[in-house]
């Protein structure tokens, strides 16, 4: 029918006494903690604040914003990040910045990092190269909420040049 | 010396040795049973907390049982609601005072020979009924843990408590039969004297060993722990009777837990490891049987220690190394197997004695 | 009466109408760029080009009127070719930045791009580079790269607002639109010219870079600016209105609103009241709707007889708010001094914008002579010997005169949104909701009866007039009055009202209905329309 009847192995005299076998567990342990306490040898553990491991290159953490020719922010204000983002984390006011190159920059660009799921959409979604997830950070932990909302100025302190051209080819 | 300065002595002996160091040892294997562990699992266990921060051997050590001590103090006392508030309050210290009455009767040095006047120095109640009295005070426990499970109005609780009622009662049979073939033999249930016949004679081990591997089984069973850890299975019942316990009253629940590892650790070297005797050495008496004291005495009772921490180390291996039964083959290893086996070893004790003689 | 087929379906339509409106007939849907139905034909933009059997080359659909045997392709390769070049043609200048243009998401040239070509560009040098937000008029800004030279904007100023002040200037890549020399863009209806810009030429300055339209949520309203009720639609962003839009309707505003309609929404953002206030012992304290209406109730009490009670209603109530206030005025307070208030009058013109500057007088002047109250005019308000004062909204042309003696009245209950002067002489204040935050109705001054419709969720614990004058009937002893929502009132004021005999929700349609007219069969209510509706 519908059962499935699994096949169990069969037990030896000695195995059913369970003693033999129980020696034998301790056996395991036994030389393990032995080999460890003497040697340390198996021990895994990673002793965290002072022993970092390295994050993979494609590690996505802390957002930074790139800068422009003229280490202004990048970012255009499209909003297409606060539009992609799941999380609702971005919160840009749009402000004009009276040149007719550009026109848009955000006044207020904040990321509020306890929402933000590190998903990278945001990345994906920029058309100017402005938001980036690379900076190989992860968020600390801070006593207070606001702490936790990184603000325009923050995030072009990680900034750098960015190699693409603003504004895509053919102009 | 009269009845009042008996007593007194008796209290002062009392406070001294359970809170000068069975309290001391129990707090220690706190720690000790995380650090064992950790290693046994290729961890490295506690390290953090250092005493003022400063690094000297021993000072994580230190350090994380003082901070445990200061946060089991300073830990919000939580009270379900509705639940029995005199029992929740009770419960553990009924858990606890049984497991510290068992030091009334156990030797930790040698006394006098039997038969010999004499007073104990290393024992607070040399009884006559000595082991008996033992498992008199050892089965009051059980109602700490129920009761408290009971009080705290709590599922989990009550589960665990039932559990650790039908557990107890189960393999307590079992634990004390196992030490009636060491009785038989040595003919006496004073722990004093069992440990002078062992000296005389051989060590329980030797001539009662499937009792001893019976003991073993039935101790672990008795003081609740992996693979028999059913009362307080954290994967099925949060945490068994005391899922509803915090701050110091949690702390006394498994302090009362290990003092009782160190109790049935001690009554297992006593009764089946030589208690102090120490292999190959006579231990000099005086014209009436009372042992001259010296130097070899702190050997003595240091071997006795060191003793305890090897079975100690022993049962927190066991409990580290084998996974839990199901509550179903716990009751049928107690009394299909264990009781069985433990009679059936008394009856072929008898036979052997009575063949011998 | 031409037949003709399109895409092989066959119609038959008066003579002298286009392929465009034939093909809307049967549903089909022909892209266009300079088209607009309440516009002068221009086809100027050529993305309505057709294929037909009378004539070699496409069509402009928009234009062509049909003939009798005319069989249209609107799909199929031809089309689609010339779609493409089309678009093409119009994308060679145009900056593409539409991360930074206000139109993204409402954009024409976006939607047709996407849907009927999304070829790559060809293109290797530069763009043809026009002027970059230029100042137009008050409320316009241009610019002139990403126009796609359709002139909807000039053949509105010149056919709608009756006020010629746009044109296109230069030619070839080199046009652009601009104002006459000396000129502003900045008749009363200018705003409308970004409403009907397919692309985003022509930006808004008071919403230019405010929210990016796809994060606003929608709900279609009616204008209260004054009594003409341009149907409107409320655009909302984190529960904030963000901007009014102009919306269809045949009835009342055609595709066009006022811009001091459309920007009026700002004066309602700040300022409101969220809680209401009752003054104990001389000071003023925040209260429960519960407590602040048992005070009303003692207040209307103590006041002695209704003789010495006066009523201030307001021609921003809706219908259904109107209908309870008149049924407490009929009731438990009738023979109080019923007053008219109400925004005074301004001026108006002969397009859109009427005098009176409330949305409902002509509904609440009806409902409650229906209901036999007797109502005054704000100017004759007279208060001597008046106890207890009741003043519904804050919309009320009081003179100075006129407010020193409302303070002097004993009780004064006062129904409003925000804190101005009459919150300041209120001794029981219930706050009131705005009306982009409740559902109901209004009348315009033709008697037509519009839907309005919650946009944004109330502030505070606010309520509607109607809710205080509900509980307040059942405060003094009228039960039955319990409603559930403003469609339940509406049918009891409808069952009650000669006017409005026959109306309901259902059948008030996208449109409204017209006071007196026979009512439509009722229609299941439609989702309001898509962002491209207003382009």
């Amino acid at each position: 029918m519908a059962t499935i009847h699994v096949k169990r192995p069969e037990l030896t005299f000695a195995e059913k006494l369970y003693i033999p076998e129980v020696v034998k567990g301790l056996a395991v342990t036994t030389r393990q903690l032995v080999k460890n306490v003497f040697t340390r040898k198996d021990i895994t553990t990673r002793q965290y604040p002072e022993e970092k491991r390295p994050y993979p290159d494609r590690f996505r953490g802390r957002h930074r914003l790139m800068w422009d020719d003229d280490k202004n922010v990048r970012c255009v204000a499209c909003m297409l990040c606060s539009t992609a983002c799941p999380a609702n984390c971005i919160h840009i006011v749009a402000g004009d910045r009276g040149d007719d190159k550009v026109e848009k920059y955000p006044v207020s660009f904040e990321i509020d990092l306890l929402v933000c799921i590190y998903c990278g959409f945001c990345e994906e979604a920029c058309p100017c190269d402005a938001i980036r997830m690379d900076s190989g950070k992860h968020p600390l932990p801070s006593f207070s909420r606001d702490k936790q909302r990184i603000r325009k100025v923050q995030l072009l302190e990680e900034g750098d040049f960015s190699i693409a051209r603003r504004g895509g080819r053919g102009t | 010396m009269s009845v009042g300065e008996l007593i007194l002595f008796g209290i002062i002996k009392f406070i001294a040795i359970v809170f000068g160091w069975v309290m001391l040892v129990a707090t220690v294997l706190t720690l000790m049973e995380r650090k064992q562990s950790a290693f046994m699992q290729n961890r490295v266990g506690p390290n953090r907390a250092f005493v003022f921060g400063k690094k000297f051997p021993l000072s994580a050590f230190i350090g994380h049982l003082l901070s445990d001590a200061l946060k089991v103090l300073v830990k919000e006392d939580f009270e379900p609601p509705r639940a029995n508030k005199w029992l929740h309050l009770l419960g553990p210290g009924i858990a606890v005072i049984p497991a510290w009455l068992l030091w009334v009767v156990i030797p930790f040095g040698p006394g006098p020979m039997p038969g010999a006047e004499g007073d104990h120095p290393f024992l607070i109640a040399n009884l006559n009924v000595g082991v008996l009295f033992m498992f008199a005070v050892m089965s009051l426990s059980v109602y700490g843990a129920t009761l408290g499970a009971w009080a705290s109005n709590s599922a989990y609780s009550l589960l665990g408590g039932l559990r650790t009622a039908a557990q107890m009662i189960s393999y307590e049979v079992t634990l004390g039969l196992n030490l009636v073939g060491v009785f038989m033999i040595f003919g006496s249930t004073r722990l004093n004297d069992i440990i002078w016949g062992q000296g005389q004679s051989a060590w329980g081990i030797f001539l009662q060993p499937v009792g001893f591997v019976l003991f073993l089984v039935a101790s672990i069973a008795e003081t609740k722990r992996a693979p028999f850890d059913l009362p307080e299975a954290e994967s099925e019942l949060a945490a068994g009777y005391f899922t509803e316990y915090s701050s110091m009253r949690f702390a006394v629940y498994s302090l009362g837990e290990f003092i009782g590892i160190v109790a049935v650790a001690a009554v297992a070297v006593c009764c089946f490891l030589g208690g102090w005797q120490i292999p190959w050495v006579e231990t000099p008496v005086d014209a009436s049987g009372v042992p001259i004291y010296g130097w070899l005495t702190v050997a003595q009772i240091a071997i006795f220690l060191f003793k305890m921490v090897i079975f100690i180390w022993l049962q927190m291996q066991i409990r580290w190394t084998l996974p839990r039964f199901r509550y179903d083959q716990l009751m049928k290893l107690g009394w299909l197997y264990l009781l069985p086996l433990s009679l059936l070893n008394l009856v072929v004790t008898a036979i052997i004695m009575y063949a011998v003689r | 009466m031409p037949t003709l087929k399109i895409d092989g379906r066959e119609i038959t339509v008066e003579p002298g109408t286009t392929i465009l409106q034939a093909a809307q007939q049967l549903g089909i849907e022909i892209p266009t760029f300079c088209y607009h139905p309440g516009l002068t034909i221009a086809a100027n933009c050529r993305m309505c080009l057709v294929d037909t059997n009378k004539a070699p080359k496409p069509l402009p659909a928009c234009h062509a009127q049909v003939m009798d045997g005319m069989e249209v392709t609107t799909q199929g390769e031809k089309v689609e070719k010339t779609q493409k070049a089309v678009l093409e043609f119009i994308l060679l200048n145009h900056p593409v930045d539409c991360p930074i243009c206000d139109q993204a998401g409402e954009c024409v040239l976006q939607d047709h791009y996407f849907k009927y070509s999304a070829e790559p560009s060809r293109l290797f040098h530069r763009k043809q580079h026009k002027p970059k937000a230029k100042v137009l008029g008050p409320d316009i800004i241009l610019d002139a790269e990403r126009c796609i030279l359709c002139t909807r904007c000039v053949r509105f100023c010149d056919e709608v607002a009756k006020s010629s002040q746009l044109t296109v200037v230069n030619r070839g890549e080199k046009s652009e639109i601009t104002t006459f020399p000396g000129l502003e863009l900045d008749n009363p209806y200018a705003a409308n010219t970004v409403d009907i810009c397919p692309v985003g030429a022509l930006t808004s300055r008071d919403f230019r870079f405010r929210t990016r339209v796809w994060m606003l949520s929608s709900e279609e309203s009616v204008c209260p600016e004054c009594e003409r009720g341009c149907k409107i639609r409320v655009d909302s962003f984190e529960n904030t209105v963000r901007r009014y839009k102009p919306m269809h309707n045949p009835k009342v505003n055609d595709w066009w609103m006022c811009d001091a309609g459309r920007g009026s929404f700002r004066q309602y953002l700040d300022g409101r009241m969220e809680g209401p206030t009752v003054v104990r012992d001389g000071r003023r304290v925040a209260t429960q709707v519960g407590r602040a209406l048992e005070d009303a109730a003692e207040a209307l009490q103590s006041a002695g007889g209704m003789g010495q009670v006066a009523v201030v209603v307001t021609p921003w109530l809706t219908n259904e708010d109107a209908y309870l206030v008149g049924r407490l005025l009929k009731g438990p307070l009738a023979g109080a001094r019923v007053i008219m208030g109400g925004r005074a009058p301004g001026a108006g013109d002969d397009v859109l914008i009427r005098p009176d500057k409330n949305p409902n007088k002509r509904g609440v002047s009806a409902i409650l002579a229906a209901l036999g109250v007797a109502v005054k005019p704000l100017a004759e308000m007279d208060l001597a010997g008046v106890r207890s004062v009741v003043v519904m909204g804050d919309q009320n042309a009081f003179s100075d005169a006129q407010l020193e003696a409302l303070g002097r009245v004993e009780r004064r209950v006062v129904m409003g949104a925000f804190m101005g002067p009459l919150w300041q002489a209120a001794t029981t204040f219930l706050p009131t909701r705005l009306h982009w935050e409740k559902d109901g109705t209004f009348t315009n001054f033709e008697g037509v009866v519009q839907r309005i419709r919650r946009a944004v969720a109330p502030a505070g614990t606010c309520k509607s007039e109607g809710y205080y004058a509900m509980k307040l009937l059942q405060a003094f002893g009228e039960g039955g009055l319990a409603f559930d929502g403003p469609r339940q009132i509406f049918a009891a004021l409808a069952a009650e009202v000669p006017d409005f005999r026959g109306l309901s929700y259902e059948n008030l349609g996208d449109f409204g209905q017209k006071l007196g007219e026979p009512p439509a069969p009722p229609t299941p209510e439609t989702p309001p329309a898509s962002m491209e509706a207003s382009a």
